[in-house]
């Protein structure tokens, strides 16, 4: 026994790193060289700086992002065990709850009990119907305005001011004001004549279905172009971004396109058709995602609010976002496909 | 015998000729109003004009009720013969909005932060942007991508996961499918610091082109420098100049309008958010801020009136103005720059 002992040779720990620099170093100074190497490619020094310019993303996404993302999939995906213990704080001299977290998987059972939740899914139903009722008349709209702002006409300068108002300003906390503030009109006009029309909106729908009921037009297009009118407001706001990109890819245009289609006598609505529209068609593919992205992630979206503020188990709510995601992912999927169908890419040399 | 063209006078922008057989100026005044064009124009330019003028009322009238509305008092509100002109102004809701709810404490905290953000997300996003555009390296188009698909996940989904992260802050990975990971900075200090309800969290993710919206700025500076031609880097290259250099010296001075645009949305979208400032400020130690003004009424104005609600809007949207008032004039000064940025970025799809 005492043998085995006696022939076992002592190392000690210096050793042991003298050991594992001694097998690293010779890999790392090769490696070093590599990095350093005095002469290499352009492409190849291009190539390093680019990762040093996207390096606080790269960086972002692994330290912050990830971890983030994965916790947020594995709580829908989870139960929790939050007890919350009030401990005294001898800073503030005051109870203050401190959570104690933990979590345990529960597979699919979240997920199970969003997709049974019929008030969740009515308020998904509405928020996908509102955006996909908004976002053609948003691109039409923002197109519409960015071709008549790029127009020369009197007080150009102005109405553009006031046109990207909105984006600046009618945000986040806004939003929240401005939504009371049409709450606050609708219980001002009181009793309503019994057509159901809020005193806000600008067009009665009963009179114009009246308008429209000896001719051959669907009632359908009448409630939704009403429903554009009266939801003006929203839109407007709603567009402002839009309307900077789309003047951005309309200066983009040469005018020398514009005057070889003056000088071979192409009226306005022909030159729009076959010459700004295809050149702006990029702009509309990335407009229409944004405004679906948009409408989405707006603080004042339905699901996603009843998702977030949901009073039960705190997974569902995750699940529910999720399941909403996934949703508004596939929209994206379509509204992209369609869009680029007929996108033309101008051949850039 | 023909005799050549004399020029009469000629200013900066218009040259007056003489030549055989022009007309007096009343026929040629003439000749023009009966071309069958012109009316088309004239009638086209007034349908322009007021059109414009419609929407821009649009945007504006909510502004003009709210600040109409701010100088009312409680019996002007309840009364339905006042509409804007109130009848006893008063400016008490001001005065109790920045005493009692500590409007200027407010102003300072929300200076700082989106100061802060608007500076730090400017920045990364012409890093990224710039990494993005201009260098062609491995994962270059997934990198764009992975830009786009951390704009599509809303924040709301990952609003818990992101609350308990910075909630007990590491470096390393902290996700709870392993609670006993031990970050760098446990390993370091021996604990993982909260650091909510302080500005950390924003300057971080901020730092990582991750914050609110930073998807599009991101975006918008790729863009951007896509539309810069090569051959100026090339130039600056060939002069010595290596990859920083030229992007400090030549690139940063040349987008300066673009980051403008994109200060201006950052610095404005942070300021009105309360999204963020929801998820990461929580309790007595949350530092105070802009958007709060509405979540409390000022106890002056508190009363037992039945025409409280709706005074409650008004004390709201008053505080709305508080809110926006910098912002506005923020944006007199910037609007100018915010359209030039987008329109000589030329944006290309």
């Amino acid at each position: 026994m005492s043998n085995n002992n006696e022939n076992v040779v002592k190392t000690s720990p210096l050793d042991a790193v003298k050991a594992f620099f001694g097998k690293i170093l010779p890999a790392t100074s090769g490696f070093f060289k590599k990095l350093f190497k005095p002469r290499r490619s352009l492409d190849a020094t291009k190539a390093r700086a680019g990762y040093f310019f996207v390096l606080p993303f790269i960086l972002g996404v692994v330290l912050i992002y990830l971890p983030i993302f994965i916790d947020s999939v594995w709580y829908s995906f989870s139960n929790f065990t939050d007890i919350q213990v009030e401990v005294w704080d001898e800073e503030l001299g005051a109870n203050i709850i401190k959570h104690i977290t933990g979590t345990t998987g529960v597979g699919f059972e979240h997920y199970v009990t969003a997709f049974e939740d019929q008030t969740f899914y009515q308020k998904l139903l509405a928020s996908v119907q509102e955006m996909l009722f908004q976002v053609p008349a948003i691109i039409i709209f923002s197109l519409f305005i960015a071709v008549v702002l790029n127009q020369k006409m009197l007080g150009r300068a102005a109405f553009r001011a006031i046109f990207f108002i909105p984006v600046i300003i009618s945000t986040g906390v806004m939003e929240s004001i401005n939504a009371e503030d049409f709450m606050k009109e609708e219980m001002g006009s009181g009793i309503n004549d019994g057509t159901q029309q809020n005193s806000n909106d600008i067009i009665n729908i009963l009179d114009v279905q009246n308008l429209f009921a000896s001719m051959k037009v669907g009632t359908e297009l009448v409630t939704y172009v009403v429903g554009l009118v009266n939801d003006i407001y929203n839109i407007i706001n709603y567009s402002g971004v839009q309307m900077l990109i789309f003047l951005a890819g309309l200066q983009s245009i040469s005018p020398s396109i514009y005057e070889a289609c003056q000088i071979e006598g192409a009226t306005g609505w022909e030159t729009f058709w076959k010459v700004t529209f295809p050149m702006i068609s990029p702009m509309i593919l990335v407009n229409a995602v944004y405004t679906v992205i948009d409408a989405f992630t707006r603080t004042t979206n339905p699901a996603m609010n009843y998702a977030s503020d949901y009073s039960g188990t705190p997974g569902v709510g995750v699940a529910m976002s999720w399941i909403y995601f996934l949703i508004v992912t596939l929209i994206i999927a379509i509204v992209g496909a369609i869009a680029s169908s007929f996108v033309f890419y101008q051949r850039r040399d | 015998m023909e005799s050549t063209p004399v020029i009469k006078k000629e200013t900066k922008n218009r040259i007056s000729v003489d030549y055989e057989g022009k007309l007096s100026y009343k026929e040629r005044l003439l000749k023009k109003i009966s071309a069958s064009n012109t009316w088309i124009k004239v009638v086209v330019n007034i349908f322009r004009f007021i059109l414009m003028l419609g929407v821009s009322y649009v945007i504006l009238f909510p502004f003009v009720s709210k600040v109409a509305g701010s100088f009312m008092s409680m019996n002007d509100v309840v009364d339905a013969t006042v509409s804007l002109i109130p009848k006893n102004p008063t400016l008490d809701i001001y005065k109790y909005l920045i005493t009692d709810n500590r409007y200027f404490e407010a102003f300072g905290n929300t200076i700082l932060l989106s100061g802060l953000c608007a500076i730090v997300q400017t920045f990364v996003s012409c890093l990224v942007g710039y990494g993005l555009a201009k260098f062609k390296f491995k994962g270059n188009g997934f990198l764009f991508a992975l830009v786009i698909a951390i704009m599509i996940i809303p924040h709301g989904t990952l609003e818990l996961a992101m609350k308990r992260f910075f909630a007990d802050f590491d470096l390393i990975i902290p996700i709870s499918l392993d609670e006993h990971m031990t970050g760098i900075l446990e390993l370091f200090t021996g604990e993982r610091p909260n650091i909510t309800n302080t500005f950390t969290p924003f300057v971080l993710l901020s730092l990582g082109g991750l914050a609110f919206k930073n998807g599009l700025y991101i975006y918008l500076m790729r863009q951007f420098f896509k539309g810069v031609p090569d051959e100026l880097e090339e130039s600056a290259y060939v002069d010595g100049a290596g990859t920083f250099r030229t992007f400090l010296q030549i690139i940063l001075p040349l987008s300066v309008p673009m980051m403008i645009t994109v200060f201006l949305f950052s610095f404005s979208w942070q300021w009105t958010d309360m999204f963020y400032t929801d998820v990461f400020f929580e309790g007595t130690k949350a530092p105070w801020m802009l958007p709060n003004l509405i979540d409390e009424i000022p106890i002056h104005l508190q009363s037992e009136h039945p025409g409280a609600a709706i005074y409650e809007v008004v004390i709201h949207n008053t505080a709305g103005i508080l809110i926006i008032l910098p912002l506005v004039i923020l944006y007199l000064f910037g609007q100018r720059y915010l359209v030039q940025g987008i329109e000589r970025s030329g944006l290309v799809g």
